[in-house]
């Protein structure tokens, strides 16, 4: 490749290098710097290196007798954060591959309606969405209207500020996420493959275990990774669904860069958050790529 | 052993109500290697896959060993196919490809292995029992196809179209290698083919199909002789048709006269192989007629000799060609033909129903 040409990719690339630097690159270094620094008495950072904020993401300083041990309470939100991703990707999984299936076994004309149905949700405001289903379980809310109309109960069901309404808000907000790889995926399943199975003597769930699953892996992966990610830096749903009393990091982040008033443990916590989304990009890297070859046919 | 009694399958309702196969029956012996053969839209894949259970009849019922399995679901009969796109598992290898009936079925491991390397010794492939099934070329394919579907041991096997995408040479060494696996495993074959040369190389018997009827079944050898129809006698080989009438036995072509047996009265049509029209005129009992040259084709092994009746009829003769030139015909030329009453046949323009 001679100079001018290599120079040439190089400009056309600069724009986009420019975007990523002054908005992907640089604020995290922001976040990065603060990380490593004081608190203010009132937000913002002291200029004064320290690393308390990295210490205060997992540990925590006895007031009393200034013994160290476990942050229980970042701990705790932290895991809670991680379980309750999973749950939501396993939720939708379990609902989004019957979906997707319906949908591309549906004759081609009629996908795009389906398809358009499962994407509805994505043109309405998150907010609008999640208070739409806070709507449906709260304590005066539809279902325990009708429950108690219908006479099945004598007292309405608490159901908001739980993990199950974080995980019920988070499952219908993240759904759409999963259906669409894996729908791509299933739609581009030689069904002939299905059809030889049976032929050969495979059970319905002989062939889905032994021929459709490993065909459809790198959709149902794809979608996990779509579904998990941003479900483990979820901040609005956790917040309406689950109030003060079932927080996620996203809501822990908030909470030091607002009434905590330690920007650098929030600044500690979103290097974690980012980290922890990053080693399950690897890991999607890394499960995805030795299959490449023979992908196609 | 397969008993195929008044078979029929439509699709679509209402107007839009297709017929793809018109109450067909007849019957498969043990140990058979038996043909569909009939153009695309003949009704013989659908045929196959109703043996095969992937759809079920609209009419009719499928008799295997005594057994009704019309409505059995495809994972329980004992019949497998090889598809004509081979639809080889992509993610496994050669060796899990073969063993995936087997282990449907629940067998032990300490059974499978053994049979998955005895299959694939039969097809010639055990050096590449672990290789992806995507790496391997069309013939390689077409081959673990075979034994996947051989390694449970069918009662029938079935094969759709399974030549079609081959190249000739590939192809040539694949009938050969079929029939020989017929015969070596002693399995009942169904093979379905738009391909006569094919059906004519390899069946026991041909059942010939169009529109979703059977229009003959017969050994490769009748089925060339002695033609049903119009349609078998054209799909079948090359044929020349001439339009004749008969009166008491005597046809008459062209001002030409030959006397016929069994001929009802009236017009028919006559029917003769290219191969069987002698350019000359001194041969005892035959039609002998007036005939212009209009082409020669040469072909090789013969030439095609076009020629045009005195009634403007055409007709096709097949010359094999000699070593040394042989006769000389010229294009323009006129000549007398004779078509000897042995291999002239009445044939019935209708095709038949099933």
């Amino acid at each position: 490749m001679s100079g001018p040409e290599t120079w040439r990719r190089w400009a056309l690339a600069l724009p986009a290098v420019v975007v990523i630097m002054l908005f992907s690159i640089l604020p995290l270094g922001v976040v990065l710097v603060y990380s490593l620094l004081t608190p203010g008495d009132f937000g913002n950072v002291k200029w004064i290196f320290s690393t308390d904020g990295w210490f205060s993401v997992l540990f925590e300083r006895n007031i009393f007798d200034d013994t160290i041990g476990l942050s229980g309470a970042n701990l705790g939100i932290l895991f809670r954060s991680i379980v309750l991703s999973i749950v939501t990707t396993l939720i939708t999984l379990i609902f989004g591959l019957p979906t997707a299936w319906f949908i591309a076994t549906r004759p081609p004309a009629q996908r795009n309606f389906w398809l358009f149905l499962i994407t509805i949700p994505f043109w309405t405001n998150l907010l609008v969405r999640t208070i739409a289903v806070q709507e449906m379980i709260r304590s005066e809310g539809v279902f325990n209207r009708i429950l108690l109309a219908v006479g099945i109960i004598k007292e309405p069901i608490q159901m908001m500020f739980s993990d199950f309404a974080v995980l019920l808000g988070m499952t219908y907000v993240f759904l759409p996420l999963m259906v669409l790889p894996v729908y791509a995926a299933i739609e581009k399943f030689d069904f002939r493959l299905a059809e030889a199975s049976y032929d050969l003597y495979a059970s319905r769930f002989f062939c889905l275990r032994r021929v459709i699953l490993p065909l459809i892996r790198p959709g149902v992966i794809a979608g996990s990774i779509l579904v998990f990610v941003p479900s483990l830096g979820a901040y609005v749903t956790p917040r309406v669904m689950g109030g003060g009393k079932s927080m996620m990091l996203g809501n822990l982040i908030d909470l030091q860069f607002g009434q905590g008033r330690n920007w650098p443990l929030g600044a500690a916590l979103s290097i974690t958050l980012t980290a922890l989304v990053l080693i399950a990009l690897i890991w999607y890297t890394r499960i995805t790529s030795g299959r490449k070859e023979q992908s196609h046919d | 052993m397969l008993d195929i009694r008044g078979l029929s399958k439509r699709f679509g309702y209402g107007k839009g109500e297709v017929t793809a196969l018109h109450e067909v029956s007849f019957k498969i012996a043990e140990g058979e290697f038996f043909t569909l053969l009939g153009p695309s839209g003949c009704g013989k894949t659908t045929l196959l896959r109703l043996i095969a259970g992937f759809t079920g009849p609209s009419g009719g019922s499928l008799v295997l060993d005594g057994k009704d399995i019309a409505a059995m679901p495809p994972n329980q009969r004992p019949v497998n196919t090889v598809f004509q796109s081979y639809a080889l598992f992509p993610h496994m290898t050669v060796g899990q490809n073969v063993a995936f009936a087997l282990e449907a079925q629940g067998r032990p491991k300490s059974e499978i292995d053994p049979a998955i390397d005895k299959m694939l010794t039969l097809v010639q492939l055990l050096h590449l029992k672990n290789r992806k099934s995507s790496e391997l070329s069309g013939g390689q394919q077409q081959r673990v196809a075979l034994a996947r579907a051989l390694v449970a041991k069918p009662r029938i096997l079935l094969l759709d179209e399974p030549l079609s995408a081959l190249d000739m040479k590939l192809r040539k060494d694949m009938q050969i290698e079929l029939k020989r696996l017929q015969r070596e495993t002693g399995l009942t074959f169904i093979f379905v083919t738009h391909d006569q040369e094919e059906a004519l190389t390899m069946s026991d018997r041909i059942a010939v199909m169009s529109g979703g009827r059977v229009q003959q079944i017969a050994t490769p050898r009748e089925l060339y002789d002695r033609p049903a129809n119009r349609f078998v006698a054209g799909f079948i080989g090359e044929s020349n048709f001439l339009s004749a009438t008969a009166k008491g036995g005597v046809v008459e072509v062209a001002r030409a006269r030959i006397a016929l047996p069994d001929v009802a009265d009236g017009a028919v049509t006559l029917m003769i192989r290219p191969e069987h029209v002698v350019l000359s005129a001194n041969a005892p009992d035959v039609l002998q007629l007036e005939a212009t040259v209009a082409q020669l084709v040469f072909f090789g092994t013969d030439t095609h000799v076009h020629l045009v009746l005195s009634d403007g009829e055409k007709l096709v003769a097949r010359v094999q060609n000699a070593l040394h030139g042989g006769q000389t015909l010229n294009e323009g030329e006129r000549i007398t033909i004779s078509l000897p009453a042995k291999a002239l046949r009445v044939v019935r323009d209708e095709e038949i129903a099933a």
